[in-house]
């Protein structure tokens, strides 16, 4: 590898080593998300327990369908990452900027069903502790279930919005010929951070909707 | 790609040949068969605890899937993995020791209203904690 590339940064001895960095550094940083999210999740198991038939008959009350539908909207927008991905490796930056428009565009849909499904919910008085006010589930199991489902799809949304803005970013630069087949680091990470919002989302939709 | 006699076999063999394309179509089918899979198995409404266990059994091998393929696990060298590896130790540990706990406890230690516990006559909520 060149040592005059314009991308290689002074402290590493090549790009293929700083590449390695970038993506360990990555990975890294997604454990670390992994593990916020597993916090609620923990949390989830636990209240799931005790109040077993509240939590089922609160997740009755959910509309499954615009799960389901979410669900295929954000696996789909991960294709499309992965295939701007794929286009970046070719020296592709236009076709970049296309598939990261497109996944952008999806996860619009998604945070639109959200916020289709958020209003249900605050109008039907489904809303955490206090302030549950529905009819639907008796006792404390019904509050407690919309406080979690509220913290996990909540701090869900933040990320896919996070996510939204990497790709915004990088597919911009990406169509302005920012990167090259052989320099594509920043795609590649934006791919990742993007699919671990798919991974967790795969993780939520059951948990939330069909137990 | 300039000749470098420190390329690795997986970074040669990406740069090489193969386009990925392929694989992502194959891995988005599966998805999306996997994901109606689940929702219409859901559907069903298996007896018991079965239910959640078939659930996140399909939840995990689509996770698999997008981790493996659309994050490259599967062609990435050992620190990458290793790292996402631990992750998952601490998330079993983290949620199999909690769920653990509230499997195997004494009812009494329940708190009023949850599964298992028993009935608390003298217990009144102060109002601010009332729901209804």
């Amino acid at each position: 590898m060149p040592a005059d590339t314009p991308y290689l940064a002074h402290h590493f001895e090549n790009l293929e080593k700083q590449t390695h960095a970038a993506r360990l550094g990555m990975w890294l940083f997604l454990a670390t998300e992994v593990l916020l999210f597993t916090a609620l999740f923990a949390g989830y198991g636990a209240y799931r327990f005790l109040y077993a038939d509240a939590f089922r008959a609160a997740s009755r009350g959910l509309e499954t369908w615009i799960g389901v539908v979410n669900t295929i909207v954000l696996v789909t927008s991960s294709f499309t990452v992965a295939m701007g991905l794929e286009r970046q490796r070719r020296g592709d930056g236009r076709g970049t900027l296309l598939l990261f428009a497109l996944s952008f565009l999806l996860a619009v849909v998604f945070l639109g069903f959200k916020a289709v499904e958020y209003s249900h919910h605050f109008h039907a008085g489904e809303l955490p502790g206090r302030l549950y006010a529905s009819e639907h589930v008796q006792g404390p199991g019904g509050p407690i279930f919309f406080a979690l489902y509220f913290l996990i799809t909540g701090l869900h949304a933040i990320h896919v919005v996070i996510g939204m803005t990497v790709l915004a970013i990088i597919g911009w630069r990406a169509g302005r010929g920012a990167f090259t087949a052989e320099y594509h680091v920043p795609v590649e990470l934006a791919g990742l951070y993007w699919h671990l919002v798919d991974l967790i989302w795969i993780f939520v939709f059951p948990l939330i909707y069909l137990i | 790609m300039p000749a470098s006699g420190n390329v690795s076999r997986v970074e040669h063999d990406r740069l090489q040949h193969h386009s990925h394309v392929g694989r992502y179509v194959v891995v988005w089918g599966a998805l999306l068969v996997l994901t109606i899979a689940t929702y219409l198995i859901a559907k069903i409404h298996i007896a018991g605890g079965l239910a959640i266990v078939v659930a996140l059994v399909i939840a995990t091998a689509k996770g698999a899937l997008v981790a493996l393929f659309f994050m490259h696990l599967w062609d990435q060298r050992g620190a990458n993995r290793l790292v996402f590896v631990t992750s998952l130790v601490f998330v079993a540990l983290l949620i199999g020791l909690t769920v653990a706990d509230y499997a195997t406890r004494f009812p009494l230690a329940n708190p009023p209203g949850s599964e298992g516990a028993l009935p608390a006559p003298d217990y009144d909520p102060p109002p601010s904690a009332r729901t209804h």
